[in-house]
């Protein structure tokens, strides 16, 4: 192979390196989650954290993003593979507000995740108060659809 | 200005003008306010900008209109439909599938490019017919190897009988997240900066790649492909390479396209964009043979400007909407036949011209 066949195919191999790299940065980065907020009690190992706030407030980049009261959900979209709040938690009705900042990171295989706050606040381990959210499909979702591939479809029906 | 060169002058803006008329005539009846208007301007040009700015090249080639630039954009679609799957969201979303399309849109491209060499001087029905050849690839696809050989998860994406791609796909993940990335407001009118300065950089790459070896040489096979021969330059070579750059600049324009849309046609979206694209190129005074990035420019203010004027004076003069939609569709169509018919006129009179030349420089030896 000559000097400039070499050359070219160094910048090619350096160019798909370059790719190929970006492409797994953005599987990284990219990646979307929603995130639950639940402030519910919760059952582990057989024991009920029943202690659930008043309410919680999230902030997200500082902009509220969920006000849950005592056995609401919330949730947010999220991009990337770590995930901050700020948790603004109200024991009693007309108590003090106490400000916890939270940072955690999300499971990759999951698209949707539930955070039982109380759990978290309670100091339970990771896989106690995370848990995968599975939608159940919509009756739309489950209707069956006509695929339409042809935007002349019918005009050339000329009839018997 | 002498009489016959104002009537050149005419002939050669007689699209534009046409068009600008149109708009002048529509814009007043149509009751839309110019802030409304100069959005919709702004918003449509962010959108369609690198689309039409990538039929620039082989056209520069000599290769025309590039009808094929539906493959591309049918690459750009994959990449999305892909993304949406794996959930990846937001810009990094928009650049993944960015990266999974140009693959495949060279690919398209080179063959393409192989194809219309073995067609020389009828590339773009060739390129038309191709893009209908791809199309039926692309439904395969999409509508039966998606699902058992390509995985699809989510319900949302995949039909309900569990292979296949839905009519619509939703991409509200990255809907527009890349003409706010630099939120711009000026008089009310929404300036989708990053957008711009994406399609700016296309436009110096354009400009560039012109003074670039490979680029005089597209423009030397432009011209005349024996001469270009003659002086060594592979030929088949530069036209493909024309053909790929284009495919992968539609690709790439495809994304930035449906990002503002937020959702995919995924059976239509690709097949109206070639034809609407090249309508804008032409009505933007733009020829077979000619083309610059002024055209493009121009091109979509004039069109989209009837576009969106078009429908709602249609409602005005005579009650029904759907006149006015007729109508721009119509146009768009009607543009590409006059450019047509414009380019092979001039090619025929080029041509008896040159025959009445030699004829009479003959005549001339003979004599004397």
């Amino acid at each position: 192979m000559d000097k400039s066949k070499k050359k070219v195919l160094i910048y090619r191999i350096i160019a798909l390196v370059v790719l190929v790299l970006i492409a797994t940065a953005m599987f990284i980065i990219g990646r979307g989650h929603t995130v639950y907020f639940d402030n519910k009690p919760l059952e582990y190992g057989g024991k009920t954290i029943d202690e659930v706030p008043y309410k919680i407030d999230v902030l997200v980049n500082g902009e509220k993003v969920a006000s849950i009261k005592e056995g609401e959900r919330g949730m947010v979209d999220t991009m990337g593979q770590n995930f901050n709040m700020q948790l603004l938690v109200t024991k009693e009705k007309d108590g003090k507000t106490s400000k916890i900042q939270v940072g955690l990171p999300l499971p990759y295989n999951m698209d949707g995740i539930i955070l039982n706050l109380p759990a978290m606040l309670a100091g339970l381990p990771q896989d106690a108060y995370i848990s995968e959210f599975i939608p159940t499909p919509s009756a739309a979702e489950l209707e069956d659809e006509e695929v339409v591939t042809d935007e002349t479809e019918g005009l050339m029906d000329f009839g018997e | 200005m002498s009489k016959n060169s104002l009537g050149d002058y005419l002939r050669r803006f007689s699209v534009p003008l046409m068009f600008l008329l149109i708009c002048a005539v529509c814009a007043p009846i149509s009751g839309l306010s110019p802030s409304y208007l100069a959005n919709e301007i702004v918003t449509r040009m962010g959108r369609n900008a690198f689309l039409i700015l990538s039929l620039l090249i082989p056209i520069m080639a000599g290769m025309g209109l590039n009808f094929s630039m539906t493959l591309g954009a049918m690459a750009g679609e994959i990449g999305l439909i892909l993304v949406c799957d794996w959930q990846i969201v937001g810009i990094p979303g928009m650049v993944l599938a960015m990266i999974i399309s140009i693959p495949i849109s060279a690919l398209l491209g080179l063959f393409c490019g192989k194809v219309l060499n073995m067609a020389k001087g009828r590339e773009m029905i060739t390129s038309y017919i191709i893009s209908f050849f791809i199309n039926g690839i692309y439904q395969l696809v999409v509508l039966y190897l998606m699902g058992p050989v390509i995985p699809i998860k989510h319900g949302t994406i995949k039909l309900p009988r569990g292979y296949g791609v839905r009519n619509t796909v939703s991409l509200l993940s990255m809907r527009q997240k890349l003409d706010n990335l630099i939120p711009l407001t000026i008089a009310g009118v929404k300036i989708p900066v990053a957008t711009f300065i994406i399609v700016f950089l296309l436009c110096l790459v354009i400009i560039w790649f012109r003074k670039t070896k490979l680029g005089q040489d597209m423009r030397a096979v432009g011209q005349d492909m024996e001469v270009a021969r003659d002086a060594g330059i592979d030929v088949e070579r530069t036209r493909i390479i024309s053909m790929v750059l284009s495919t992968v600049f539609a690709g790439i324009g495809m994304i930035i396209y449906l990002q503002n849309m937020g959702n995919i046609a995924t059976y239509s979206s690709h097949s109206q964009i070639g034809m609407f694209c090249i309508a804008a190129l032409l009505v933007g005074g733009a020829s077979v043979d000619k083309a610059s990035i002024g055209n493009v420019f121009l091109g979509i203010i004039l069109f989209h400007t009837m576009f969106i004027v078009a429908p709602k004076a249609g409602t005005v003069i005579t009650g029904d909407s759907m006149i006015g939609e007729y109508f721009r569709v119509f146009v768009s169509y009607a543009v590409i036949t006059v450019a047509l018919i414009m380019y092979e006129t001039n090619k025929r009179k080029n041509k008896s011209k040159e025959s009445q030349q030699l004829a009479l420089s003959q005549e001339e030896e003979v004599n004397g």
